[in-house]
C-alpha cells in the first residue's frame, strides 16, 4: 500500500516540508507532482520522477531524482521548480494574513508525464504554505503621506524594525514582509508607486517619503530605537541606498540586485537634487523566449560623465549588506554593489558587505519561492527576463535568507555592551 | 528624406538581403522592425537598434546592432531573429508554390522609453517577399502506390540529380526544404511516412520497403539523372536515411542532420531483416526554466547495451554528411553521430563527413529561418524544447546549406574523370 507523507502538513512558506514515500515496489519508478493555484486561479505545476529504493522507499531528503524539473537531492525541489501553465506569470501572495498557498502533491506509480484529467494518482497529499505565523497583527498604513502595510510579531517587543521595499512596478507586495515579521521583526511593507493615492508613474524618488515613513516606524509603541533596517530589491535597493547614504535614522541596509546610483529619475531630499544615469532602450536584447534583457541597458556609474549620479555611500552611518545574483539578467548587480564596495573602502569605511550567488538571477526571494525567469510587469509590453539557474538560485534563496535575519539581529538589536 | 531600401526585394528564402537607411540626422539611434503573418494568422517579431554614422547612414552590412533582438554586425538578424508572438509556434511555410512570406520593413526613430511603446511616427517602410520556389519550379503531387508526398523540378530542359527528402517525427508532408533544393537544381521528392493522407499518425514499425519504393519511383523518372540519389533528413527521418544508404546501394548520398543513428521508438524492417529500437528511460526527461521539455538523455542509459538496434553502417556504399547542433537538447545529435563514425573507423571507412555547429540545436533549416526555441508536436508534447542559442544556430544554418548542396551535386553528378 504506497504511502505519500508531507510533514509538516501545515507550514511557514519559508519553512521545508519533508516529503516521502513508502509501500512502493522495490526499484519502482514514480512521478511525484506538485500544483498550486494562486489567488487568480493561475495553475502552477511541477514534476519529478524518482526510483525507490530496496526497501520501495523515496525520501526527498536522501532520495535523487532522475529527472523533471530539476535532478539530484532537493528536498523542496518540487516547490521552488513550481512552474506557470501560462508563460510569464509569476507567483505572488497577495493575501498574507488570512489564506496559505494550498499546493496537491500527487503520487503516480510510473513516468506520468502529461497531465490527464482522467487519471488519478495513487496517492495525493494537500500542504498549507502560510505567509504569516499565528499572532501576527497586520496595520494598513494610511498616515500623512505613507501608504503600505506594518506587520508586527506577537508580545510586547521591541522589535528591531524593517522597511521592506520591493521594485518600481508598483503595487504592495506584502510576502516577504509578513515573513520577515513572523521572523521576529516588526516590518512596515512600504509603496511608493501606484498604490492607493500614490502616484501612478515614478516622476522622482522623494527621500523624505522615505523619512517620513522611517519616523513613522520608529514612533510606534514597541519598535526598538534608535534606527532601523531597510531590505529592498531592485529599484527598491536603488532607494535603499540612497536612504542608507541620507538618513542617519536607517542604520542596517540590505540591497539585492540594485544600481548604486541614482537611475532614470531624479532623487530629492530636501534641497538636494540629484540627476540620473539614464537607460539606453536601444541596448535591451531580446532573449529566445521573447522576454527582454535590461541589464545591458544602465548606464555606467564609472564614467566621469555620471559621476553626479553615484550614490554617496561613504555617508551612510550604518552598515549595508549587498545581495548579488550572478545571473541576473535584469541588472549587471554584482559589478554595481563591487563599486559601491571599492567605494567604501577607498573612503576607509569597513561597515559594508556582499554576498554574490552564482547562478541566482533578479529575483531572490525568501526560500522555496519558484525561480520566476522571466514575467510580465506592469507598463511594459514584453515580458521582463529576471534570469536564473534553478537549483542554485533556490539554494542562494535558502542561504540568503538566514544571512538577511542575521545582519538584522546584528545590526539592529542593542546588546547591553555595544563596542 | 528618410530612405530605406532592401535588396532584392523578392528572394528566395535562403538569398540574403542587403537592408540600408538613409537621410538619417548623423549619429541618431533608430529601430528598425520586421514583422511578418504567417498562414496561420499568428504574427512575428524582431527589433534592432542602430546608430546612423557622420552623413547619416545605416548600412546592416557594415554597421553593428546595439541591441533589440541580436547585437553585433548581422546583415540578416532581422529576418533569423523573429520571434512568434505566443512563444510555441514554428514558422513553417505550407504553401510553398502560390505566395511567399511577407516580411514588412519598419524605421523608427528610436524615441524608445523602457517601457518600449515607440512614441514617434513610422519613418519608412516596405514590404520583402521571401520565396520558397524559384520562378520555373513545378510541384506534382505523388500518389503513386502507396507514396504520398510531392515532387519538385527545376526548371529547364535536361536531367537533374534525384534527392528524397524526410522529416521527423513531426509527421505531415512538409515541403519548403525540397522546393528550395529544387530551386537549386535538384529533383527533390518530399516525401510522407507518417500523419498524411492515408498514412498512419503512429505506424507500427518503419518499413523501409516503402522507402526503396520512392528511390525506384524517382529513379524512374524522366527529369531524373541516376545512378544515384541522394537523402536529405533530419530528426527521425535520419534514421530512415542512414538505413536506406545501408540497405539500398541506389542511395550514393546521405545527409543526416541531428539524427538518431539507431532504430528508436518502432521496429524497423526490412524485407525481413528487423532492427528492435533503443528501450528508452521516460524518467531521463528534464524541463527546462521556462517549461520546455527536452527529451535528449531519452537513451542515456540504454544505448550502451543495444547493439541490436545500430544498423551495419559500414555496409553502406555511398557517402554520409552527418550535421550536428551541439546544443540540440531533443535528440543527443552529437553522441549519436560519434557512435555511428566510431562504427565507421572501426571498420577501416572513411566514405563520412562530420560538420558540428557549436551553438546551434536541433532544428537545423535552410538560412535565415528563425530558430525556434520551443514548440509542440500535437500527439507528444505541448512544449519541446529544441535547443540552439540564435547566432551561433543562424551561422550554422548558412553554412550547412551551402555544404549540403556541395555535398549532394559531388555525389550525385558524375564528372568526366573517373571516380576515385
Amino acid at each position: 500500500m504506497f504511502q505519500l507523507t508531507a510533514t509538516p502538513a501545515s507550514a511557514l512558506a519559508d519553512d521545508s516540508v519533508h516529503i516521502q514515500v513508502t509501500g512502493l515496489p522495490p526499484f519502482q519508478v514514480v512521478t511525484l507532482k506538485a500544483s498550486l493555484k494562486d489567488e487568480k486561479g493561475n495553475l502552477f505545476q511541477s514534476k519529478a520522477f524518482y526510483r525507490a529504493n530496496e526497501a520501495g522507499e523515496v525520501d526527498l531528503e536522501q532520495t535523487l531524482a532522475l529527472g523533471g524539473d530539476y535532478v539530484g537531492v532537493h528536498l523542496m525541489g518540487l516547490f521552488w521548480s513550481l512552474k506557470p501553465k501560462k508563460a510569464f506569470q509569476r507567483l505572488l501572495k497577495q493575501d498574507v494574513m488570512n489564506s496559505p498557498f494550498w499546493v496537491t502533491l500527487d503520487l503516480y506509480d510510473y513516468i506520468c508525464f502529461h497531465d490527464s484529467a482522467t487519471v488519478q494518482p495513487r496517492a495525493s497529499q494537500m500542504v498549507q504554505r502560510w505567509f504569516s505565523g499565528p499572532g501576527i497583527q497586520r496595520k494598513q498604513i494610511r498616515e500623512g503621506r505613507v501608504r503600505g502595510a506594518l506587520f508586527l510579531p506577537p508580545g510586547e517587543g521591541p522589535f528591531p524594525g524593517v522597511i521592506d521595499l520591493f521594485g518600481g512596478f508598483g503595487n504592495l507586495i506584502e510576502f516577504r514582509a509578513s515573513l520577515l515579521a513572523t521572523r521576529g521583526f516588526a516590518v512596515l511593507a512600504l509603496a511608493y508607486i501606484a498604490y492607493e493615492d500614490l502616484p501612478d508613474k515614478l516622476l522622482e524618488v522623494d527621500l523624505e517619503y522615505f523619512e517620513e515613513a522611517a519616523n513613522l516606524l520608529l514612533a510606534y509603541p514597541k519598535i526598538q530605537k534608535p534606527g532601523i533596517g531597510v531590505l529592498s530589491l531592485s529599484k527598491g535597493a536603488e532607494i535603499a541606498l540612497a536612504t542608507a547614504c541620507y538618513l542617519k535614522q536607517v542604520v542596517a541596509t540590505i540591497c539585492i540586485n540594485g544600481f548604486n546610483a541614482v537611475s532614470n529619475v531624479p532623487l530629492r531630499y530636501r534641497d538636494l537634487v540629484v540627476t540620473p544615469i539614464r537607460s539606453g532602450g536601444e541596448r535591451m536584447q531580446v532573449h529566445i523566449s521573447g522576454a527582454v534583457c535590461y541589464r545591458h541597458c544602465h548606464g555606467d556609474p564609472r564614467d566621469e560623465l555620471n559621476r553626479q549620479s553615484v550614490l554617496p555611500v561613504e555617508n551612510a552611518q550604518g552598515c549595508i549588506l549587498f545581495i548579488v545574483g550572478e545571473d541576473d539578467e535584469c541588472i549587471d548587480s554584482k559589478a554595481y554593489a563591487e563599486q559601491a564596495m571599492d567605494q567604501l573602502q577607498s573612503h576607509g569605511r569597513s561597515c559594508g558587505r556582499i554576498l554574490v550567488y552564482p547562478g541566482a538571477g533578479h529575483l531572490i526571494e525568501p526560500p522555496y519561492a519558484p525561480l520566476c525567469f522571466a514575467s510580465w510587469v506592469r507598463g511594459f509590453s514584453w515580458p521582463s527576463l529576471w534570469g536564473g539557474v534553478p537549483a542554485a538560485h533556490a539554494a542562494a534563496q535558502e542561504h540568503a535568507w538566514g544571512e538577511i535575519q542575521k545582519f538584522f539581529r546584528q545590526h539592529l538589536i542593542q546588546t547591553r555592551s555595544k563596542l | 528624406m528618410i530612405q530605406l531600401t532592401a535588396t532584392p526585394l523578392t528572394a528566395l528564402v535562403d538569398e540574403p538581403v542587403h537592408i540600408r537607411a538613409t537621410g538619417l540626422t548623423p549619429f541618431q539611434v533608430v529601430s528598425l522592425q520586421a514583422s511578418l503573418r504567417d498562414e496561420n494568422g499568428k504574427m512575428f517579431y524582431s527589433r534592432a537598434y542602430y546608430r546612423a554614422n557622420e552623413v547619416g547612414e545605416v548600412d546592416l552590412e557594415r554597421d553593428s546592432s546595439l541591441g533589440g533582438d541580436y547585437v553585433g554586425l548581422h546583415p540578416m538578424g532581422l529576418i533569423w531573429s523573429l520571434k512568434p508572438e505566443n512563444v510555441l509556434t514554428r514558422l513553417m511555410k505550407k504553401d510553398v508554390m502560390n505566395s511567399p512570406f511577407q516580411v514588412q520593413l519598419k524605421l523608427y526613430d528610436s524615441d524608445l522609453l523602457l517601457d518600449n511603446k515607440p512614441t514617434s511616427a513610422l519613418k519608412a517602410s516596405l514590404t520583402l517577399e521571401r520565396w520558397y520556389v524559384a520562378p520555373g519550379v513545378t510541384r506534382i503531387l505523388v500518389r503513386e502506390g502507396r507514396l504520398r508526398g510531392a515532387l519538385f523540378l527545376p526548371p529547364g530542359e535536361g536531367r537533374f540529380p534525384g534527392v528524397i527528402d524526410l522529416f521527423g517525427t513531426t509527421g505531415g508532408l512538409i515541403e519548403f526544404r525540397a522546393s528550395l533544393l529544387a530551386s537549386h537544381g535538384f529533383v527533390c521528392l518530399a516525401l510522407a511516412f507518417r500523419g498524411y493522407d492515408d498514412l498512419p499518425l503512429n505506424p507500427e514499425i518503419t518499413d523501409l520497403e516503402y522507402f526503396e519504393e520512392a528511390v525506384n519511383f524517382l529513379l524512374r523518372h524522366p527529369k531524373v539523372d541516376g545512378p544515384g540519389i541522394g537523402v536529405v533528413s533530419i530528426c527521425k527521418g535520419a534514421e530512415i536515411g542512414l538505413s536506406m544508404a545501408v540497405h539500398l546501394k541506389q542511395i550514393t548520398a546521405a545527409v543526416l542532420i541531428n539524427g538518431p543513428t539507431f532504430t528508436v521508438g518502432v521496429p524497423h524492417v526490412y524485407r525481413g531483416q528487423v532492427y528492435q529500437p533503443v528501450p528508452h528511460s521516460a524518467q531521463l526527461i528534464t524541463i527546462n526554466a521556462l517549461g520546455a521539455v527536452e527529451f535528449y538523455h531519452l537513451f542515456e542509459e540504454t544505448r550502451a547495451e543495444s547493439s541490436k538496434s545500430f544498423f551495419p553502417i559500414e555496409k553502406a556504399q555511398g557517402h554520409f554528411l552527418f550535421i550536428v547542433g551541439e546544443e540540440d537538447k531533443n535528440i543527443n545529435s552529437k553522441t549519436n553521430a560519434e557512435l555511428a563514425i566510431d562504427q565507421l573507423r572501426r571498420n577501416g571507412k572513411n566514405n563520412w563527413t562530420l560538420l558540428s555547429y557549436p551553438g546551434a540545436g536541433h532544428l537545423i533549416d535552410p538560412p535565415y529561418a528563425p530558430l525556434c526555441f520551443a514548440s509542440g508536436i500535437g500527439h507528444v508534447c505541448s512544449a519541446i524544447h529544441w535547443g540552439g542559442e540564435m547566432i551561433p544556430h543562424a551561422a550554422a544554418q548558412e553554412h550547412a546549406w551551402k555544404e549540403i548542396q556541395k555535398f549532394l551535386r559531388k555525389h550525385l553528378i558524375p564528372t568526366t574523370t573517373s571516380k576515385l
